[in-house]
């Protein structure tokens, strides 16, 4: 079975719930810019020590000062983010939003709520994870407990305006060539 | 040679013409004729079958007509924003189909070259393909569930609006 939808099954799913891949990989994204920075941070504030003290600072990986500091700034990392757009960064650029469950935006309190109960998903062994696939409305644990749910908000629409104008550049230029995967085909609102 | 008869009968007649008609008021003539009554005896459409108004507008130099019109005057009495007032512009928006437009003409090009690049094109691309494996996990999910009907695709208060019927008067 193929990934891609076909032209003639181009279905809008826009603000739909999005699904668990979509979700993965922005949270994949999140992992990895939010340790990124951390570590950045770590090495700044390493620096800054043994300028103004001259002591060389190493940090390990298994103290419990570092630990929790990182998880406060995971915390600190997706409730700042989903208080004030609704989005990550590795949302932003998955196309997905964060919403209250009636679709209205989140606000700030049910953020720091949702970014409060996301370490279940991990705590649980990723298992609050397996609820999206099955839940009808494609909410895991913390989104039903935080009042939340994930939708598709990127403008597929431009996207897809986007596309039919290189076809219509490339038509233009260089005669017919084979069309690449229509990009907002399946999520044009 | 005229007989002299008839030409002082000539005379006579037109010098009685002339003393009726100065004796006349032609005004209080008029304002005893009951022109509604008049009117009402005439019949318009047998008048206007006898006419033919192909020939007479055919005699109508229209451009002579429209040389004489002042259009400034005439636009600087229109109310352009109670005329805008009046125009649906979503809905002639609406109308307009953008993806031909933007395949037909130039736009297209303009579109390519103003909001084109590689990063935007890798990243039309990347979520299309997420979206496209969300649909097959949630159809593989469906099935292994032997779930048959779908849930509510989109919240509540994102749903569209209900598209309302417009009753034409026949």
């Amino acid at each position: 079975m193929s990934a891609s939808a076909s032209p003639a099954d181009m279905v809008s799913y826009q603000s739909h719930y999005a699904g668990a891949v979509s979700r993965f990989v922005a949270y994949a994204i999140d992992v990895a810019v939010a340790t990124a920075a951390f570590v950045l941070g770590l090495a700044g504030a390493s620096y800054a020590v043994q300028i103004l003290t001259g002591h060389k600072v190493s940090w390990n990986r298994s103290d419990v000062a570092v630990a929790v500091v990182f998880a406060l700034w995971q915390f600190l990392y997706f409730a700042y983010s989903w208080a004030v757009s609704g989005r990550t960064p590795g949302m932003a650029l998955m196309g997905i939003r964060v919403v209250r469950a009636d679709g209205m935006t989140l606000d700030p309190l049910h953020a720091v709520l949702r970014a409060l109960v996301f370490p279940l998903n991990f705590l649980l062994l990723g298992l609050p994870f397996l609820v999206i696939l099955v839940q009808r409305e494609r909410r895991g644990v913390a989104d039903l407990i935080a009042g939340s749910a994930v939708i598709y908000s990127w403008d597929a629409r431009t996207a897809r305006l986007r596309f039919l104008a290189r076809q219509a550049e490339l038509t233009v230029g260089e005669g017919a060539p084979p069309a690449p995967a229509d990009p907002g085909a399946r999520a044009a609102g | 040679m005229t007989d002299p008869a008839e030409e002082l009968a000539q005379q006579v007649t037109e010098r009685v013409v002339d003393l009726v008609v100065s004796a006349l008021d032609i005004n209080e003539l008029v304002a005893r004729i009951d022109l509604n009554a008049l009117l009402s005896r005439i019949d318009l459409d047998a008048l206007l079958a006898h006419a033919d108004l192909n020939a007479l507008l055919a005699r109508v130099d229209v451009n002579v007509l429209v040389n004489q019109v002042d259009l400034n005057a005439v636009l600087a009495r229109v109310d352009v924003n109670a005329l805008l007032d009046q125009v649906d512009v979503n809905d002639l928006v609406s109308r307009v189909d953008i993806e031909a437009l933007v395949q037909n003409t130039d736009l297209g090009a303009v579109i390519a070259t103003s909001t084109g690049g590689v990063a935007t094109e890798v990243l039309d691309a990347a979520r299309s393909q997420a979206v496209g494996l969300d649909q097959l996990v949630d159809r593989w999910v469906k099935r292994l569930l032997r779930r048959k009907e779908t849930g509510p695709g989109v919240p509540p208060a994102l749903l569209p609006p209900p598209v309302t019927s417009v009753e034409v008067a026949p």
